[in-house]
Parts: C-alpha cells; structure tokens; sequence
C-alpha cells in the first residue's frame, strides 16, 4: 500500500472492513488484502499506534507515536495504558492508578472519568481517540479511504462491562463494530491460516496489561475454542513494575519520598524499567538508570536476566494456573495440546517461554509476530464477516458464568463459563411475598458461590405483575449472549401474559443517552480544537508579519505621511494584544485589519525594490 | 419431520433446511434430540453429535450472514444459540440424563433429594480429608491426599455413570420407577462433580465453580 492512490484523497472512498488489535500499549490494523491478512501501514512507518493520547496547551490531542514522546517530558497531560481502566469502577483499579503518573476519578454510573487540563475523560472517550488515530493511520496507508467497520479484538476474560466501553469506545470513533473477537481467537485464526494446521492449539497471550490463555480445537477450517481463561490485570506493565519497585526501595534511603512521588519522575521511572526489561530478553545482565530527583547524580543498578526472573516469578507462575484451569476446563491432558501459539510482546522474555514449554512439554510455535498476529487474525475475521469466504468459522466461548442473585445472596448460574456463543438459556423465578408486583434482579458475572464476590453488571426491576399469592407467578428470565460476547436479559411474567418492562441500570457502563451526549461535545470539542489550531497559525503569522512591517518601517518611514504611520503603529499594537489573548476570531479580525494598515507600506517598498531593481544594484537578487 | 417451507424438501432439524440452506423459525421450546435430529436416548454417539454440530453451525452461523438483513441476522443469532444450548445438554452425560429424567416425567432434583444409601456412607469419610484441606492455609494443603481423593471420586464417577446408564438405557417408560433411581445417580453425580470441581480450586487455588 503506498500512496498510488492520492489521487482519490478528495472523495470519501470507504475501506472494506479491517480488523483492529486495540491493545493496552499499542493499537494495530490490519486489512484482508490479496488472499491474506496484512498490517495496513503508511510508507516508511510499521502502523503501531501506541494507545497513548496527549493533551497539550492547546490545540487538539496528540495520539500515538508523537503522544508517547510528548509524555516522556510531561506525563502529567497524557493517558495510556487506559485499557486497564475499560469497563472499571474506582475501586477494581485502585492498583493501576499507582503505576501511572494520572489520576482519575468516579464519575456517573461508576464510570471512571480521567482529568486532563480539566477536561474529564472516559475511558471509553480516549480509547475512541485511539480508534480515531488508527483510522487516520489507514487512511494515509490506503490513499484516504475512510475506516467505517471494523472487527475489534478484546481480551477472552474481558467481562461484559469491558466489551460494552469497547463497543461504546467505537462507537464514539464513529467506527461500525461488525464484532467483537476475543484476541487469542483472532491470534489462532492468524496461525492456523499461516501454518494450515489441524488439532489442538493452546494460544498463551500476555500483552502489555492482560493475560489470556485460550483451548482451540482447530478441524477443516473450524476454529472451536474449548475453554479460555485469564487475567484482565496481568501483563507486561506489572513486569515493568517489579523493576521500578526495587528502584524505589532503593532510592527511598537517600531520596525525599515526596520526590519520589512525583509523576515525572514515576513516569521516567517506567520507561526506565520498560528499556531495561526489552534489554534483559537479549542479553544476560542489562542497567537500570534514572536522574535522581533534584540531584546531578544518577541512580544506576545492573539486573541479572536471574534477579529479574525471580522477580516476575510470580505473574509468570499465575499465567501457568490459568493454563492449568482452561486445561482442566476443555478436559484435556497436557499431552493432547499439539501446537502452543504464544501472543504479545511479553512472550519474548525467555523466562516465559521457558515456563511455557515447561509446562506444555513441547517448544512453543514462535514464527508469528507476536505484537502483529491478533490484528491479522481480526482481519481475518472482518473478511468472513464482509461475506469473503465460508471456508473459515470461529465458534468462541465466553469467558465467565452468568447468573442472578437469589433471596440470601447466593447466585443461580444461568450460564456457565465456557459455553459457546452465541448462547441463551432461561431461568423461571417466582415471587415469595403475597400481592408482590415488582422483582428486582441482580445480573452477575463470575465464579464464587457469593453474590457479593461476583460482579455485577446490572440490576434490573420487572414491575407491573399483578398482584397474586405468593409462588403462583410465573417470571422467566431470558439470558442471551450474542456473538460478540455480550449480553441481553429479558424478563415476562407468563401466568397473566401481562408485558413488563425491564429498566437495566450499567454498572461502570455508559447509556445510550452518556454517547450521544458525548459524539455532541466531542463535536463541540472538536469546533473547540479548530478554533485554537487556526489560532496558533494566526499568532505565528502575525508575528511574522510584526517583524517584516518592522524592518519595512525602518527601511521606508520617510516616505510614509504622519497618518500611515499612526495607523500602521494602531494596527501593530492591537496585532500584539491579540496575541495574548489567543481568540482566534480576534486574532482574524486584527490580522486582517494589520494587513490592511500596512497596504500602502508594502506599496512604498515594492516601489524602492522596482526602482533599485531597474539601476542594476540587485540584479543577482532577481 | 416436516417440509421446508422454501424448498418442500423434509427438513432433519427445526433451524434450518439442510438441503436449501434457508434458516427456519421454531416455534415453542425445543427438545434438544429435535434440535440434532436425533431420537431421545441416553446412548449417544458423540463424535457424530460433534459432526452435526460442526455441520449446522456451517449452515447458520451469525457469522455468514453479517450482511444479511437484521432480521435474517437475529435469526441466526438465535438459531445457534438454540443449537450450542441443545448441544450443551446433550454432549454433557449429567445434563442429557437430567432432560431425559425430566422429560418422561420423573423427579427433578428438589422432588427426590436422597442420594443412594452405599453412597452416604462415603460421603462423610470424604468430607473429612475435605475439610483437613479447606482448613489448611493456601501454601500448605495436603496436595497428595486431595489427589488420592481426585482419583477416587473420578473412579467413583465413572462407577455412577454405569449405574445411570444401567437405570436409562433402554428409556423406561413414563413413571417408571428406574427415574427416581437415576435421579438419586444423579444427586451422587452432582455431588461428585462439585468435589471434584472444590478439590481442583483448592489445588489450583482458584474460587469454587458450582458445577
């Protein structure tokens, strides 16, 4: 792909559905194009976009590479890792929040809202920023054809309020989500079609901030995933972690912990411990180093590859309880795993790989790119999904039992995890007080016996039942879980055939009505964003207008009479004031009313250069 | 069997028409047998179930038919959830003996509680080494005698399955006392399944899944 296609870059030409890999450290497209799944990349750039938005002073937000950079100096205005945050309340990431230099608060519904030059954002909004900078990225690769549908991949353990803000998160973007695809699934899809393998494959994913291990069995172009399993906080940051806590131990004997606290110095802290774990996967010791806190010194520290590994030895060692748990879960033995796939950049660490193979007995497949093969598996996805070929079908599971509450808090499970979708199954409830008309259900997703320790993804009320002794109603409530891992819940009492209606409240979810109102102050924003951009170019060129009319005055005063120059000295002063304000409206009108002022200065000196032009004094200047 | 309203050709399942490919609109609640063609027993050929499991899903998958209308999309959508619940319940030998029990009209699970009297008495020496292990803090449970336990309760299991299989096959008719018997098999069953189910989390120390 190239810029062959420029030509068409004033008619808005849509792409066919791509795949999009929206990971925690960076983003990715991919494209079915010629017979197979290819990243979409403008010329001379791989495509990564890392899922990383900075705020500057003005102007719209940065996304992507530049946004990473920007960050290094001033983290305090930039977001990432903001996956971790999809779908969460305050309280589920109370531990993120202190591996990054932002802070975030609790917003409408649970929703945690992000505060960036006091503008607050949702998870949901910057990760829509991030789809946005994958669709300009396409758009460069491909001659400015738009992305309009995409498959999104999401981590396998995602919970439904997680896929929900990434569904909202495009939606935002103004991208169609023909699917949500679990991103091991997508990685096996990517494999089996590269190697056209058959059997039982193990996908073990760790990514920049979760964890996945999916079962497939993989049969004449049938993708079957048998069980999955994970950890949606559990990945290659945590890694990066461990190396910044020895830091901190370290320096907190000669250091002010205030110091120590600061999110610059955090931030740099992280990058510092990210290099040095990249280092660590080549070489057998690498250096850890970062500028004290108001000091000349440097802190450095050597690991060995071994301190490292004992470190991590801990999130490596749960990954492999996941594995044991899908293992168990698909009710097959080690020895039955023909193929181990391994995703995400954490993959690299020998440790890991060593743990893998340790445990599966066999080498793991590592000829994919592991930080590229969910994004071509999702195109892979998209192709089927556009009606390209009937030769391949993905049948996913979803990742957690779903259920309700019951009077004592425990929980009826409806489905269990590891049922293939799309699924649905429906359970009948009664009332248990005489004339009860109204039954307020607790929808709950995951494991524990207890209501208190599943999560809740939402309450509803089915009112309007007539009244009736108790027991005699007869309440069936329909579970539904579509392709994409999501849920619907109906409700109808069927005694009296009497519709009733259900209220779902989201938790740590936006509503319809949170979108709307967000595409219209992200349009808002946007007017916002041109006006300062027009701005800054005004400021720019005032400014150089300012030291041309400067040097002119100089030059050409003589020549001038009394009035010009008051008025070209009126029009400079109110140029400069302008300026400072920064109203891009103002700045046209007094930039326009300078230009004008300076009309019959320009003349004056247009005039002298004809005139030195026609002696010869500056004939090498023509 | 009834005829494809598209293609007048005898349909084998009430999703979809194998022989025209249209999707179809089931009405009412579906017996899982139905749903794969097949007549209702306990003996099942599992290697063909998973055939025709694969074989419909290729026929009505919401996948292929992502840019069909909304309303062919949801019947998809709903045909093959239909499809995996039925397989659901027939690949699973508890769940395709439950349905059975239920559908010849014998005792569901809160009508006939008992377990069978031999199984009691094991029940209370395995909760014993149960217990020593919940106790027992994460690091230091007794790891080779909750394995001894595993390898009983599965050998255990498997003796259950011959019993249920000995109360169901052939079906007994309607009422037939041999459905209480298989549903007190089944409480066994459910409860070795649940140890089991405990004693994995306690190794693998994750929460306990209710089976």
């Amino acid at each position: 792909m190239g810029f062959l296609q420029l030509n068409v870059l004033n008619q808005v030409e849509a792409l066919p559905p791509v795949g999009i890999d929206l990971g925690t450290t960076n983003s990715l497209v991919a494209i079915w194009e010629n017979g197979r799944p290819t990243v979409v990349h403008p010329e001379g750039d791989n495509g990564y976009v890392p899922s990383c938005v900075y705020f500057p002073s003005d102007g719209p937000p940065i996304v992507g590479k530049e946004a990473r950079e920007r960050a290094v100096f001033d983290p305090e205005h930039a977001l990432f890792s903001v996956k971790r945050f999809m779908g969460r309340g305050l309280a589920d990431v109370a531990n993120d929040l202190k591996g990054v230099p932002f802070r975030a608060q609790s917003g409408k519904n649970g929703v945690i809202e992000f505060d960036v030059r006091g503008r607050k954002l949702t998870p949901q909004e910057v990760s829509a920023l991030v789809l946005e900078k994958c669709g300009e990225v396409a758009a460069l690769a491909s001659g400015g054809r738009a992305l309009q549908k995409a498959v999104i991949t999401v981590p396998a353990y995602f919970d439904d309020a997680q896929r929900q803000a990434t569904r909202d998160a495009a939606r935002l973007a103004g991208i169609e989500v023909l699917r949500i695809v679990n991103e091991p699934t997508a990685a096996s899809l990517a494999y089996g079609l590269d190697q056209k393998k058959q059997g039982n494959v193990a996908v073990y994913d760790l990514g920049g901030g979760t964890f996945d291990v999916s079962i497939l069995a993989i049969e004449d172009g049938v993708f079957r995933v048998l069980s999955t399993n994970g950890d949606t906080h559990l990945g290659g940051d945590d890694f990066d972690r461990c190396l910044v806590s020895v830091a901190l131990t370290e320096l907190s004997h000669s250091v002010d912990p205030r110091k120590l606290d600061e999110p610059a110095f955090l931030q740099a802290l992280r990058l510092a411990a990210e290099k040095c774990k990249i280092e660590l996967s080549t070489y057998p010791e690498a250096e850890m180093h970062i500028q004290i806190p108001d000091s000349n010194g440097q802190w450095r520290r050597r690991f060995t590859r071994d301190e490292f590994e004992s470190l991590t030895k801990p999130l490596i060692d749960r990954t492999l309880d996941c594995c044991r748990r899908a293992l168990s879960d698909a009710g097959l033995e080690v020895a039955k795993i023909d193929e181990v796939v391994l995703v995400g950049g954490v993959t690299r660490m020998p440790a890991v790989r060593m743990a893998v193979q340790q445990l599966f007995g066999r080498v793991p497949h590592t000829k994919l790119n592991p930080d590229e093969v969910v994004a071509l598996g999702a195109a892979v996805q998209a192709h089927v999904l556009s009606g390209g070929t009937r030769d391949v079908l993905l049948m996913d599971v979803t990742p957690l039992s779903l259920g309700l509450e019951t009077v004592g808090g425990a929980v009826a499970k409806v489905i269990l995890r590891n049922a293939t979708i799309p699924c649905q199954a429906t359970e009948g409830f009664t009332t248990y007080v005489d004339n009860q008309t109204a039954i307020d259900f607790n929808v709950l997703q995951g494991e524990r016996e207890l209501a208190s320790d599943c999560r809740s993804l939402g309450k509803f009320r089915l009112s309007g039942i007539p009244p009736m002794p108790a027991g005699l109603a007869r309440v069936a409530v329909r579970f539904h879980i579509d392709a994409n891992g999501l849920l619907t819940v109906t409700a109808k009492e069927q005694s009296t055939g009497i519709s009733s209606r259900i209220e779902v409240q989201p938790q740590n979810g936006l509503t319809d009505a949170d979108v709307q109102r967000m595409l219209a102050s992200a349009y808002e924003h946007a007017k916002d964003d041109f006006a300062a951009r027009r701005a800054t170019e005004l400021v720019t060129e005032i400014g150089t207008m300012l030291r041309a009319t400067e040097k002119g005055l100089a030059e050409a005063k003589s020549q001038l009479d009394r009035e010009t120059i008051l008025d070209i000295e009126d029009a400079m002063k109110n140029a400069r004031e302008a300026c400072s304000t920064r109203d891009a409206q103002a700045l046209q009108r007094s930039r326009d009313a300078f230009e004008k002022a300076t009309l019959p200065l320009a003349a004056v000196l247009m005039d002298n250069f004809a005139k030195k032009a026609l002696t010869g004094k500056v004939i090498g200047d023509m | 069997m009834t005829a494809c309203p598209n293609c007048r050709q005898e349909t084998t399942t009430p999703l979809v028409c194998t022989a025209c490919g249209v999707l179809l609109s089931p009405d009412g609640a579906l017996s899982p047998f139905e749903v794969f063609g097949v007549e209702p027993a306990f003996e099942l050929d599992h290697a063909a179930l998973k055939r025709r499991l694969l074989e419909l899903s290729r026929r009505m998958h919401p996948d292929y038919f992502a840019t069909a209308g909304a309303e062919q999309r949801e019947r998809a959508e709903g045909n093959t959830a239909e499809l995996n619940r039925a397989h659901e319940v027939l690949a699973n030998d508890q769940s395709r003996a439950d349905w059975l029990v239920r559908s010849l009209g014998g005792p569901d699970e809160l009508q006939e509680r008992a377990m069978p009297q031999a199984f009691l008495l094991e029940v209370l020496e395995w909760n014993e080494t149960l217990d020593a292990a919940r106790s027992a803090p994460a690091g230091s449970r007794p790891l080779e005698q909750l394995a001894a336990l595993r390898a009983e309760l599965a050998a255990r299991r498997t003796q259950a399955l011959e019993l249920l299989r000995g109360s169901l096959v052939p079906l007994p008719p309607r009422g037939s006392p041999r459905l209480v018997e298989a549903r007190r098999e089944l409480n066994a069953l459910r409860y070795v399944e649940r140890t089991l189910a405990e004693i994995r989390a306690l190794e693998l120390g994750q929460p306990a899944a209710r089976a």
